[in-house]
């Protein structure tokens, strides 16, 4: 009863703020958003006076969280470290520093939701065009989270695989990756994949290379070349998942940006207009909701 | 209040839409998703309006094909439009004409494997050393030159419109959409006009770093 009068006066107020936008060239006498923001939380609030909750339930809003809908794979573009740094006053490497933590409490998070995978697009092959300071920095900075949190992830149980065109990366950064991979290598309910100098496009490449090498050993027949053959030669072949479920984007940028490019067909894009390292638990449900809201219409997971 | 400022962009109340410089948007792509497809009309309006806006160039895109099928009742009910392989050979400049291209998931994944086999037979037909690891076979010019020769356009749309309950490009090829402005617009029965002209109003605006 209360909902239904919530969404009458919702109707109400819509009509009558109509009437003042079209007439009076866009002048408003109260703030719109603030009066829709009032809306929706009154009636929100009815909602969820009137029903339980289990235990451990995460609610976003009226909405609750399916753990049978969460994404198997999630993966995200962590866009905006230097613009937050910016906005804070900060160095550009606090930005990234706020970057990596945040990272670290996203994966934990997803895990603790049930979700298998999480990758993370942490440096791309364009980011080498980036002034050198910068560059060092990011390197060490993967690099000493890498090496302070090996422990961490055996307590947790959690593999860490990094991917891309490791060539061009420090040996001490190399010798961290490799020594981190094979201390996780043996988990098998959580996976964290980093993107270090990755490209989408390369990735592709690297697949159809590989398969050449294997023809030319009689591996593989002409003939046997197919979608299924390139997916398994594809990076992504580290994991059981490697089509993510979601990807998300922060900072409101609305591009794939050479990440995953076969492997995100299908997936759910979210794109946030919140800087990275404002990324937080919140923000995190958010995106789950509005992923779980499509699942539940129209059960598309492929 | 979406609608509300759809429709106030519609009637020209708001200024800032009224003229659009659609330089930095040479090529638009759209995908619509299968329900979508199988009701023409409402491609055809889309395809309408933005010849309106002035767009020059649209990729439709649906998993399926269905547009693909429709080809050509399409380009008889879009004035100015013509398929973009037919726009590329013609020399007569025409500023009215809409150039459009069908794609469908053959030419996404398929593709690339087609490509890659062509890549595959050059290389084994080569003389090259046993150690040699293919830098000369395998580079992105080379599989866009081996997509052209299977028909493939590599042209990469500055901006996507998605029209569908489900925020995904659902197929659009993968090789194109690198650097790719994303809008996920809702469903192809509710689009507005305001809509679509907010959305390419704000792209214009976007800049990129392309990651540097």
């Amino acid at each position: 009863m209360l909902s239904i009068l919530s969404s009458l006066l919702s109707l109400l107020f819509l009509f009558i703020i109509s009437c003042f936008f079209i007439t009076s060239h866009f002048w408003f006498p109260l703030s719109l958003p603030k009066i829709l923001g009032f809306i929706k939380i009154t009636s929100s609030r009815d909602d969820y006076d009137n029903e339980q909750r289990d235990e451990g339930t995460y609610v976003v809003g009226v909405e609750e969280l399916q753990r049978e809908l969460m994404p198997r794979h999630v993966a995200v573009i962590m866009d905006g470290n230097r613009r937050w740094a910016k906005r804070a006053g900060l160095l550009t490497s606090q930005g990234h520093e706020a970057g990596a933590k945040r990272l670290i409490e996203f994966s934990e998070l997803c895990f603790k939701l049930g979700i298998h995978t999480v990758s993370a697009f942490a440096f791309s092959t364009e980011n080498w065009g980036r002034h050198k300071i910068e560059v060092k920095c990011l390197m060490s900075l993967i690099q000493h989270y890498l090496k302070s949190k090996i422990q961490y992830f055996q307590r947790e149980e959690t593999r860490v695989s990094v991917i891309g065109n490791l060539t061009k990366i420090p040996e001490s950064l190399l010798r961290t990756v490799q020594e981190i991979e094979e201390a996780t290598r043996s988990y098998k309910k959580k996976h964290l994949i980093l993107a270090i100098d990755y490209s989408g496009r390369l990735d592709i490449l690297r697949a159809c290379k590989s398969i050449v090498k294997k023809s030319e050993k009689g591996l593989i027949r002409e003939e046997d070349v197919d979608e299924a053959l390139i997916e398994r030669e594809l990076l992504t072949n580290c994991t059981e998942f490697p089509s993510p479920d979601l990807l998300i984007r922060t900072s409101g940028e609305q591009r794939i940006s050479n990440f995953f490019l076969w492997q995100l067909a299908y997936t759910e894009l979210f794109f946030s207009p919140v800087l990275w390292p404002d990324f937080d638990k919140d923000k995190l449900l958010e995106a789950l909701v509005s992923y779980q809201r499509r699942e539940r219409r129209f059960g598309c997971r492929v | 209040f979406e609608a509300i400022e759809s429709y106030a962009i519609t009637l020209g109340l708001n200024k800032k839409y009224g003229s659009i410089d659609l330089e930095k948007l040479r090529c638009l792509a759209v995908v619509v998703d299968i329900e979508a497809a199988q009701d023409v009309a409402n491609v055809v309006e889309l395809l309408q309006w933005l010849t309106t806006i002035g767009v020059k160039q649209v990729g439709l895109f649906d998993s399926q094909g269905l547009l693909k099928k429709s080809k050509d009742l399409i380009l008889e009910t879009v004035p100015g439009s013509m398929l973009l392989e037919e726009i590329e050979k013609d020399v007569t400049p025409d500023g009215k004409r809409i150039a459009l291209e069908f794609i469908s998931s053959s030419d996404n994944k398929e593709a690339v494997m087609k490509a890659a086999n062509i890549l595959l037979q050059r290389y084994l037909k080569s003389s090259h050393p046993e150690d040699d690891k293919g830098e000369d076979f395998f580079t992105e010019s080379h599989l866009n030159d081996a997509l052209r020769v299977v028909g493939e356009n590599v042209h990469v749309p500055d901006l996507l419109l998605v029209y569908g309950p489900i925020r995904s490009h659902l197929g659009f090829p993968a090789w194109r959409l690198r650097y790719t402005e994303i809008v996920h617009m809702g469903t192809l029965k509710y689009m507005r006009y305001g809509s679509l002209l907010k959305a390419i109003h704000k792209f214009t605006g976007v800049h990129q770093n392309y990651g540097t």
